[in-house]
């Protein structure tokens, strides 16, 4: 069994009379400490399957299962357990409290957790040792989305999420997020599931989902991933 | 307007209604608010204007210190404006139901000022009379009962008394409610205890009409053209009050004139009274001095005469003693020249009777010798007698016959001779016995006659003397009769003489009196004058004040709450604005479609407050009134101009605040508009400058501290709301708080006794001292004060005000039943000699500090001046404390007690009730006043105060509520994303609403914190302004008030942080990920 199964998963949104299937039967599992890229086009399911592995939504059906854990069957209390000690997530728009500082920021999820690492130490590590506590408006785009990164990886978290993280960044930005989250995987052997709409990234990954009209079509798995200096897009 | 811009609009309302419901809810409060409490004023004053003008009530009152005649309803006639005058008798008079004296004010139904017939109908008949609902009920009385009505005797000018009535002995026709007298407070009186208990009507007929009127009542021309107490009201009378000022000292000098007229007339008649009456008690006393000198003439006549009768009796008298000696000495002599004789004849009558003897002894023998011859004779007779004698022996015979004859005849003739000696010796024995024993009988006579001279002698003598004396005596009566009239003339002098002096001193008296006639004063009082009427202006007045700041609060509150939503609204919109600018709408075409959204809600919401604020606030205020006056129902009305202006001002306030909050962002170009609006730049806060509270800061807290003064305009609205609302609520609280203080601080710290008992003015000193030692050994009575209450009006320059006046028999003694505290330093005071001491709130309403003079008027309407020398603690009614001796040289009168204060020992109110039952019957007990009456009956009074309170705490609670609630939803929303993400970050639910809440608790302890200050500064402010004149509030805010409105600020927070609780749980996690519109 892997460290995260998706089984059959399904999700239906009810839009009055009309429903609409956003996942229809899903599956794909990951390994612990995989760099996992979601590829597709807009609407696919990118983000339920996110929303939903990362206990913020519900499957309508379907199994969720990480490290061993049934998230599908998680009653409310338990999920936003599960959100604060399993997963971590990096948002396309950094969505960092404006009124605290970069370690603040970094602080209020460590706050919340158990086994958290030390914000400082994190913070050094995504290279923001010299900026810690600026504010947000003071930073650049890519320094929030380290920022970002620094909060949730300091979680200590079983699993990174990330929807579309360099969305907002200039490419060599991006780059940057992107070297961060692939260095972090390596180093700490974390699991990280990057959503993108971005194909050209999929070279970066162990493993290589692609969703289709709301279910993983393609599953591919790279032997070699190559290291993001050498991808180009 | 285009028409999806409208729709745009109207559709806004629909998703965003709560935001909606809030603003309206704004605008309902604050125009409900406004509105109600505006209006309340106004529809007072409305009620007793239609009132009044129903009832045909006066616009001028006249009242003379000496009386109105007809020449003065004359006079007043032809004053300009003048319409109607009604000249009156009004005066105050005694009905004693069981025991109990109840003063009356006694006035007589008339075209003006007329009474409300609740029941039965008006006096027809001079024995009818019609009383208050109250007389009935509490009197034990029903229509058709008859009363008993004692009015002193009036006097005319002339002064004679005219009793005042015809008939006294009234039967109730029905019951009235007095326009005159709207408040409960039925003013003061000469009579009984000073207060007047009920007003009365009888017909104008039952008064002996003397022509000298109390009152004149003035109706002006088309003064009902205007609303009663307005300023054009006002002004209207002031111009008719100034026209008759101009004729005042003109009728004041000719009542002056005609009463010294009478006056000097009467003291002219009274001379000469005087000056015949003098003479001819002159002439009295002349004739009486005359009598008495004529009487001590006679009575030295008499004495002279008694001296020359005393003398001629005693010259008399000694003649006549002499001549009883001399004859008791010539009696002597006669005896002893008889006892010689006697003597002599005594031995004459031994010769005699020797004589005698011998003659006897002569007479024997002859006797012897007869006796031998007589038988031969009468032989010789009898021989010669008889037949047969011959003559020889007749011749023999005649011749021894003729010889015996002859020795007879010698015989015979001896004999005779011998018994004639014998005889002659015997009636010579016997005629000189007979002699001696008549000169002895003589002598005895004598002596007998001297006797009897002797007795007459004395006998005459002692008459006679005592004649004299007893004429003596007579004399010396007749002398002391004179002395005594003497002295009585004299007296009867000094007393004439003193009369006439007192006489004449009246006179002068009189005289100077007469000079001395003050000149009379008119009082020309308008409605204002009539206390129950100026006291109900003077609270529509406080109600209008409050209606001034209240309405402030809620206000600002309104607008800030409005500024915060739609400038909210407006940056929710802000893409949708860039939109529509970029579209081509012109600024006043998106303007709109907000001010669409505001104006709604405020129309809406101030349409809804009009309705409900008109009604009830008005109906409430006046339930609260209607305890203390006695008018009919209040009319409200939709006071369209309150309404428009409360509509006005929510509008300014909402709308404005939109508009700014619209243009605020309106001037930014498009492009800017549609990208997302740079995220608020976070900030450090001073409080991390001190390292050594910010590190000991947890992290939520620090979080906390940054997100409040982050967001320095909800910072500000929250504590301005929760203020607002907390010091309302304080306020409210506080209003209660000092009309519950009233009862005990009036009625236990400063009168601490239980019983007033009043006393019948005839009772002596004794009598008093007596009653209360049998009061005292009732056992119930545990201590009493003795003391006299009056009534009086304080004055000091314009101001007047009737005050009631306390004077302890023993100077400082009110023992512990009242307490009296200098106002400043709180001390207990003793009532000085040398000035008054005045209870705070009169003193305020006179305008009067320590040390200032006011003038005191008496019942008698006499006027003193006095120093206040304390000014003192008191909160219900006004008193003056003055000290005994201060009275008596004031008044220059014997102090008389009237009252007992009691301090009792009560075990129950049945005990209570039934011992004061006992206590009216006692036949020294005029009434009796119970502090816990008093108590019960301002109770009842402030009780309706306490809607006032609840009116402030659900419209403050629902302000906190509305405030909380915007404001909550603001943060909500303008924070979305944040929450989002946090829980995303895995914050527990309670951890999310902590996170939003800590902030709401801790503005709302800084709200609340400032609150109860401001609180406190809003209570006093409206117990200033809303104090009726007759309390004197206690500015005080308990803790406990506190405590209250604290907890229920803190409750509305809860409630608002449920709320909130459920809406944080609401929010989608998936907004965090949504891009930044």
């Amino acid at each position: 069994m892997s460290y995260i199964e998706f089984k059959n998963v399904c999700k239906e949104y009810k839009m009055g009379e009309v429903t609409i299937k956003a996942l229809n039967n899903t599956n794909f599992s990951i390994e612990k400490g995989e760099l996992v890229v979601i590829v597709g086009p807009s609407g696919a399911g990118k983000t339920t399957t996110l929303n939903i592995l990362g206990g913020m939504d519900n499957a309508t059906s379907g199994k969720v299962i990480v490290d061993g854990k049934m998230v599908t069957k998680l009653k409310n209390k338990e999920l936003i357990r599960y959100r604060r000690e399993d997963i971590g997530f990096v948002f396309q728009f950094y969505n960092l409290v404006q009124n605290l500082t970069a370690k603040e920021n970094v602080e209020l999820a460590t706050e919340i957790c158990k086994n958290s690492l030390n914000p400082e130490k994190v913070m050094e590590q995504v290279g923001l040792k010299d900026r810690m506590n600026n504010f947000p408006s003071q930073l650049s785009g890519g320094e929030q989305q380290r920022v970002a990164i620094a909060r949730a990886i300091a979680k200590n978290p079983k699993l990174l999420l990330c929807d579309e993280p360099t969305g907002a960044l200039d490419y060599k930005t991006g780059k940057q997020i992107l070297k961060l989250l692939q260095d972090t995987a390596r180093k700490e052997n974390m699991t990280v599931l990057i959503i993108t709409h971005n194909t050209a990234l999929a070279p970066m990954a162990d493993k290589v989902i692609h969703f289709k009209n709301g279910t993983a079509e393609k599953i591919e798995i790279n032997e070699h991933p190559l290291p993001i200096e050498e991808i180009e897009w | 307007m285009k028409k999806a811009l409208f729709k745009d609009s109207i559709r806004e309302i629909k998703y965003t209604y709560k935001r909606f419901i809030s603003i309206l809810l704004m605008a309902f409060l604050g125009v409900g608010f406004f509105a109600g409490i505006r209006a309340a004023s106004p529809d007072m004053v409305d009620t007793i204007d239609t009132y009044y003008k129903n009832q045909n009530v006066y616009d001028i009152q006249i009242i003379s210190t000496l009386g109105l005649t007809d020449d003065d309803v004359y006079a007043l006639s032809n004053v300009e404006n003048v319409e109607q005058i009604v000249a009156t008798f009004e005066t105050d008079g005694q009905i004693s139901i069981d025991n109990k004296e109840i003063i009356t004010r006694v006035m007589c139904v008339d075209d003006l000022n007329s009474p409300v017939l609740i029941e039965g109908h008006l006096p027809e008949s001079k024995n009818e009379c019609v009383v208050e609902s109250s007389f009935l009920t509490e009197n034990n009385k029903k229509i058709g009962d008859t009363i008993e009505l004692n009015i002193e005797d009036s006097t005319n000018d002339e002064g004679e008394s005219i009793p005042y009535l015809q008939e006294t002995t009234l039967t109730i026709v029905g019951t009235i409610q007095s326009p005159i007298y709207i408040s409960l407070d039925r003013g003061t009186s000469n009579l009984g205890a000073g207060k007047v208990d009920y007003y009365l009507y009888i017909s104008k007929e039952n008064v002996n009409a003397n022509s000298i009127y109390t009152n004149i009542y003035i109706k002006v021309k088309d003064a009902d053209k205007y609303t009663t107490s307005s300023d054009e009201y006002e002004n209207y009378i002031d111009e008719v009050v100034s026209n008759i000022e101009n004729i005042k000292s003109e009728r004041e000098n000719a009542r002056h004139d005609t009463l010294i007229n009478i006056a000097n007339e009467k003291i002219a008649d009274a001379e000469e009274e005087l000056n015949t009456q003098k003479a001819e008690a002159q002439e009295e006393l002349d004739k009486a001095r005359k009598e008495i000198e004529d009487a001590k003439k006679q009575i030295e006549d008499g004495e002279k005469e008694l001296q020359s009768n005393r003398e001629a009796v005693d010259a008399e008298f000694t003649s006549a003693y002499n001549k009883l000696i001399e004859g008791k000495e010539e009696l002597e002599n006669s005896e002893a020249e008889l006892a010689d004789r006697e003597a002599e004849a005594n031995k004459l009558f031994e010769d005699l009777e020797n004589q005698k003897k011998e003659l006897e002894n002569q007479l024997e023998q002859t006797l012897q010798a007869i006796s031998q011859i007589e038988p031969q004779y009468n032989e010789v007779i009898e021989k010669l007698n008889s037949p047969d004698l011959t003559e020889e022996a007749k011749v023999v015979l005649e011749q021894t016959k003729s010889q015996l004859e002859s020795q007879l005849k010698p015989l015979n003739q001896a004999k005779t001779e011998l018994e004639n000696g014998i005889s002659e010796i015997e009636s010579g024995i016997s005629s000189g016995k007979a002699e001696i024993e008549d000169a002895k009988k003589q002598i005895e006579d004598a002596w007998q006659e001297l006797e009897e001279n002797k007795d007459a002698y004395y006998s005459n003598r002692s008459s006679a003397y005592a004649q004299l004396d007893s004429a003596e005596e007579e004399l010396k009566s007749a002398k002391e009769e004179l002395a005594s009239g003497e002295k009585k003339l004299e007296d009867s002098q000094k007393e004439f003489d003193e009369k006439i002096t007192d006489a004449e001193k009246k006179l002068a008296d009189s005289r100077q009196e007469v000079a001395n006639i003050e000149n009379p004063k008119w009082y020309i009082l308008d409605r204002n004058g009539n206390s129950g009427y100026s006291s109900f202006i003077q609270d529509t007045e406080s109600i209008a004040n409050i209606g001034k700041v209240f309405p402030i609060i809620f206000f600002i509150v309104a607008a800030l709450i409005s500024l915060t939503s739609m400038t909210r609204m407006v940056e929710e919109e802000r893409t949708q604005i860039g939109t529509l600018k970029a579209l081509g709408y012109n600024k006043l075409q998106i303007i709109s479609k907000y001010v669409i959204y505001a104006s709604l809600a405020c129309i809406v919401g101030s349409i809804l407050g009009m309705c409900v604020g008109f009604v009830i606030l008005p109906n409430i205020l006046w339930e609260m009134y209607s305890m203390m006056y006695q008018i009919s129902d209040i009319q409200i009305s939709f006071n369209f101009e309150i309404g428009s202006m409360g509509l006005i001002f929510i509008s300014i306030s909402i709308i404005g605040a939109t508009i700014y909050s619209s243009i605020k962002e309106l001037i930014n170009t498009p492009a800017t508009l549609m990208r997302p609006k740079a995220p608020k730049m976070g900030k450090r806060v001073l409080l991390e400058k001190i390292p050594f509270i910010w590190k000991h800061l947890k992290f939520s807290q620090k979080v906390t501290v940054r997100n409040i003064f982050r967001y320095k305009k909800r910072f500000l609205m929250t504590i301005i709301g929760i203020m607002g609302c907390t010091a309302l609520i304080v306020t409210g609280f506080g209003i209660r708080d000092s009309i519950t203080r009233i009862m005990p601080d009036q009625y236990e710290k400063i009168f601490n006794y239980d019983l007033q008992i009043n006393l019948k003015s005839e009772l002596t000193d004794e009598e008093k001292e007596t009653y209360i030692s049998e009061l005292i050994s009732k056992g119930e009575i545990t201590k009493t004060v003795e003391t006299y209450m009056t009534s009086g009006t304080a004055i000091n320059g314009e101001n007047r005000e009737d005050v009631q006046i306390i004077i302890p028999k023993e100077k400082d003694l009110l023992d512990g039943l009242v307490n009296i505290y200098d106002i400043n330093t709180k001390e207990m005071i003793e009532i000085p000699d040398d000035g008054i001491c005045l209870t705070d709130k009169v003193a305020q309403l006179l305008n009067v500090e320590e040390g200032d003079t006011i003038t005191l008027q008496d019942t008698d309407d006499k006027e003193t001046q006095i120093k206040v020398s304390y000014i003192v603690e008191n909160y219900v009614y006004h008193y003056i404390y003055m000290s005994k001796n201060l009275y008596e040289s004031i008044y220059n009168a014997q102090y008389e007690s009237n009252v007992i204060l009691a301090d009792c020992n009560f075990n129950s109110d049945e005990n209570e009730d039934e011992f004061v039952t006992n206590l009216m019957k006692e036949p020294e007990v005029a009434s009796v006043t119970r502090i816990s009456t008093a108590m019960t009956m301002m109770d009842d009074t402030m009780q309706s105060l306490n809607y006032v309170v609840v009116i402030l705490i659900v419209s403050a609670g629902l302000l906190a509520f509305v405030v909380l609630y915007n404001l909550s939803n603001v943060n909500i929303s303008e924070r979305i994303r944040e929450l989002a993400t946090i829980k995303v970050l895995g914050f527990y639910d309670k951890e999310v609403y902590l996170y939003i809440t800590r902030e709401t608790i801790i503005l709302t302890i800084i709200g609340l914190i400032i609150g109860l200050g401001a609180g406190y500064f809003l209570d006093y402010f409206i117990m200033e302004t809303c104090e009726i004149d007759m309390l004197r509030f206690v500015k005080i805010v308990e803790p406990l008030s506190y405590l209250y409105a604290s907890l229920i600020t803190i409750a509305f927070t809860i409630i608002v942080n449920i709320i909130t609780y459920f809406a944080l749980k609401k929010i989608d996690m998936i907004e965090s990920l949504k891009s930044i519109e």
